[in-house]
């Protein structure tokens, strides 16, 4: 008898703690919402007087979130699957340059996006190549292209000027601006529908696709993916292209909303990125994550950064990034080391 | 009892290793006398390893005591155990690629002063041993640059010069040419004239009996004698000794083998195979029994193209590919050895396992359905009856019955016409292993081809229709098995005994 309480005792504890671990992330989204709702912005100045989240500020917020709700998702089933890209903030400043002198030279929107596309997909297949052809380790691989790809991006803007942008001799086109800041569906721009059609495709990958069940298989047990007829090279350099799509997506949508290609705009991209990510519950040794989760985790951090601007002294925002880092990276310690007890 | 003379380089009193169910080492006594090369031997699982490892500090003894030349030793790590006198080589490879050979020899003995080196005869020493062993291998040249065999010579080299009095060798010629077996015997032999004791484990009896002085045979965990080796009546006795029991055989010829040969392997060399052959029929359980190291887990990655070989390998007639991949396109599917490190995905779930190994086989255009994968899931939940509660169960919480029932699952939904099973029941409690038994003849049945690489006798006898004995990476017989088969001739084949020594 005793012994059959104190079973069904520790199998609701630990129900519980699934429960915990599973939506744990929409309850801390849920309580940032709350919290910034409730903070009163009489005494600042900026922004609007009264409540922090009117439309405006929401709609500014997902607005500026567009570049790094489009990456959180690819990067989330990379991780997943073990593996990392510390240069995706250098592809994504080397495509908001391609894309802004693209525009800039004359070329309609549709081609230029296209462009700058494919440009995305070539530096994610240069770090897939590095990593699963010539096996660099992930880490190195990817910070040698984040030189590499940060390098040809100064390149390209001429020297004397900062970025690509409007001057004398030539002006940005007038839809330039169009895709990352005019209001569309719920006055929203269409580079943040674009991070969520990618969320929503993304999920669907993880949840259905083949390609989603092989890179949980790799990072999860790569020794026992091979033995199942997983081609896990083909898998991790397929995640590299996708990672370099969104990449060129969120250098789009950052030189669209700033209406320049600023050759330094993506910098600390990658760290933001694996912030949310983990924030989100992703194990930094692969096999579990969720895209969902990181995109809620990105949705927290922006929230806090655009909070903070208005609440906390710019000395400290750095700070509590990085201690809301340092509390992510301890509850997945924790939650993982759960997970095997 | 009190009293501990040193008179005996090795002295074991009452040592015991308790699991949760098992016990791995059970009350083991005897004594190593000084100067002696002692063997140890046993059966796989006999508890040779689990001593070892509690003399080395590896592991520490539930119960018992250990005393070297009189004194206490109760080390907590291998440089303690060093330090107290023991050193130990073993059978893994635990030299630094990077490093000269010198520099792993004299590795963690160097004389340190203040943070730095300081010039010592440690070197002359070393040098001279590994000259003594091996003359060929050049003591500045990057172990990198050497042979498998030669980096063993390295690590005998180190453990013969470590100046410990006790020297433990787990089947240190595992990876060695004749050649340079007879050369460490010329070492292990010097070692004793300089006083230091070798405790020797190894598989092969005839090296036991040209090399020992004494040995100790250990059965199922408990001791079951200690004696000098001029006393025991050559292989036989000792085979004797090492099974003790009568081998239960529960073999029952099944009907459904066929004459269609399945799957044909001709002249499958590596590494650690030497012109392996062999065939397996339709509807067959083939089993392939041999010692630790004779080569049944490279025969099957070989067959499943997960290692490098020579030789071919046909499906059905037609050449199969060097990959998992390929294999398992071609209808041949492998429950590995190491089930949680090589063929379960602990961090998914049942549903998610199972249809791992066939994604394509539910899916159109990258996606499936989820409707798909319950329904494949509930399937084999069923027909292998995985004790859960839910398909949506982590495969990390199951038994490791269960686990390897999953693994099973895997295989089956890719459709495999050949099984190769590497050691299916290890690990599985008793229940389980017969359920994986019934599993296995119910595939048979069917019409599949079974392969099953154990190194349990008894699985072997009990539900193989014919076996191949392996010893040193050489198939070195084959037998249809059937009431009449003979036990000790098995066991006296795989320890290295050939024809000729059979009575």
């Amino acid at each position: 008898m005793a012994n059959m309480i104190e079973n069904s005792q520790s199998s609701l504890g630990s129900s519980v703690a699934k429960f915990l671990r599973e939506y744990y992330i929409y309850f801390v989204l849920v309580a940032v919402v709350v919290l910034l709702a409730s903070a009163n912005l009489d005494r600042f100045d900026l922004f609007e007087r009264g409540n922090f989240l009117n439309e405006r500020n929401i709609i500014n917020i997902l607005r500026i979130s567009a570049p790094l709700l489009v990456i959180c998702g690819a990067f989330t089933l990379l991780m997943v699957s073990g593996y990392i890209d510390l240069s995706v903030g250098s592809a994504m400043s080397l495509s908001a340059v391609v894309y802004a002198m693209l525009a800039i030279n004359g070329v309609p929107f549709l081609p230029a996006f296209l462009i700058t596309v494919c440009v995305g997909v070539l530096l994610g297949a240069i770090n897939g190549f590095l990593v699963v052809r010539l096996k660099i380790t992930p880490v190195i691989a990817t910070l040698i292209t984040l030189s590499l790809y940060k390098g040809v991006a100064l390149l390209l803007v001429e020297d004397g000027v900062s970025a690509i942008k409007s001057s004398a001799l030539a002006k940005m086109p007038k839809w330039f601006n169009d895709y990352g800041r005019d209001g569309t569906l719920l006055n929203l721009p269409a580079a943040f529908w674009m991070a969520v059609a990618v969320t929503v495709l993304l999920v669907i990958v993880q949840r259905r696709g083949v390609l989603g069940k092989y890179a949980a298989a790799t990072g999860g047990n790569p020794t026992a993916a091979k033995l199942s007829g997983i081609n896990t090279g083909r898998v991790v350099f397929l995640l590299y292209v996708l990672v370099g799509v969104t990449a060129a997506l969120a250098g789009i949508a950052r030189s669209s909303f700033m209406s320049l290609g600023d050759p330094l705009s993506g910098d600390g991209m990658e760290l933001t990125t694996i912030l949310v990510v983990l924030l989100g519950g992703t194990a930094f040794s692969g096999g579990e994550g969720k895209v969902l989760r990181s995109f809620c985790g990105a949705l927290i951090i922006m929230s806090l950064t655009v909070g903070m601007l208005t609440i906390v002294p710019a000395y400290y925002q750095t700070l509590v990034l990085g201690a809301a880092l340092l509390i992510a990276a301890a509850s997945n310690h924790l939650v993982s080391r759960k997970g095997t007890s | 009892m009190s009293v501990h003379s040193d008179t005996f380089a090795l002295e074991l009193d009452g040592l015991s290793k308790e699991y949760p169910g098992v016990r791995a080492v059970d009350n083991v006594s005897f004594t190593v006398e000084k100067r002696t090369v002692h063997c140890l031997v046993g059966e796989n699982g006999a508890g040779k390893s689990t001593l070892v490892k509690m003399l080395t500090g590896a592991l520490r003894p539930t119960s018992g005591k250990i005393y070297v030349a009189g004194k206490n030793h109760t080390p907590t790590s291998p440089q303690e155990a060093r330090e107290g006198g023991i050193a130990t080589l073993f059978q893994e490879l635990h030299v630094v690629d990077e490093l000269s050979v010198i520099e792993n020899l004299t590795l963690g003995m160097e004389k340190k002063r203040f943070g730095f080196f300081v010039k010592s005869d440690l070197e002359d020493r070393v040098v001279a041993t590994l000259k003594a062993i091996e003359p060929s291998i050049d003591p500045t040249a990057p172990v990198s640059s050497l042979s498998v065999a030669q980096k063993q010579i390295i690590e005998i080299a180190r453990a013969a010069s470590s100046g410990a009095d006790i020297i433990i060798m787990d089947e240190p010629t595992a990876a060695l040419s004749e050649r340079e077996v007879e050369r460490l015997f010329g070492v292990i032999r010097r070692l004793r004239e300089s006083d230091v004791t070798v405790i020797y484990i190894s598989h092969k009896l005839d090296e036991i009996f040209e090399l020992g002085d004494n040995v100790t045979v250990l059965r199922d965990g408990k001791h079951i004698v200690t004696k000098p080796l001029s006393q025991v009546n050559g292989r036989s006795e000792l085979i004797e000794l090492m099974i003790g029991r009568p081998v239960f055989q529960d073999y029952k010829p099944r009907t459904t083998v066929t004459d269609e040969v399945v799957l044909q392997a001709s002249g499958l060399s590596n590494a650690l195979l030497k012109d392996v052959s062999f065939d397996i029929k339709k509807g067959e359980i083939v089993g392939f029994y041999g010692l630790v190291g004779a080569g049944k887990t490279e025969i099957a990655r070989a067959v499943f193209g997960a290692d490098k070989y020579s030789g071919s390998i046909a499906l059905n007639g037609k050449q199969v590919g060097h990959s998992p991949r390929e294999a398992i396109a071609a209808g041949i599917a492998l429950v590995p050895e190491e089930r949680r490190t090589q063929g379960l995905f602990t961090s998914l779930s049942i549903r998610e396992n199972i249809p791992v190994m066939n994604l394509p086989r539910m899916s159109a255009g990258g996606l499936y359905r989820s409707a798909d994968e319950v329904s494949a899931a509930q399937e084999y939940v069923e027909r292998l009856r995985i004790a859960t509660s839910s398909i949506d169960k982590h495969t990390e919480k199951l038994s490791g019955g269960n686990q390897q029932k999953v693994v099973f699952a895997k295989c089956l939904f890719s459709q495999a016409e050949l099984l190769l099973l590497d050691e299916p029941t290890r690990g599985v409690d008793v229940g389980a292993k017969t359920e994986i038994y019934e599993i296995i003849k119910n595939l048979a049945d069917q019409g599949d081809a079974v392969a099953v690489f154990s190194s349990e006798l008894e699985e072997v006898l009990g539900i193989c229709d014919r076996i191949f004995l392996l010893f040193d990476g050489v198939v070195r017989e084959e037998l249809a098995n059937g009431p009449n088969i003979d036990i000790s001739h098995i066991l006296n084949v795989v320890t290295g005994g050939g024809e000729a020594a059979v009575q």
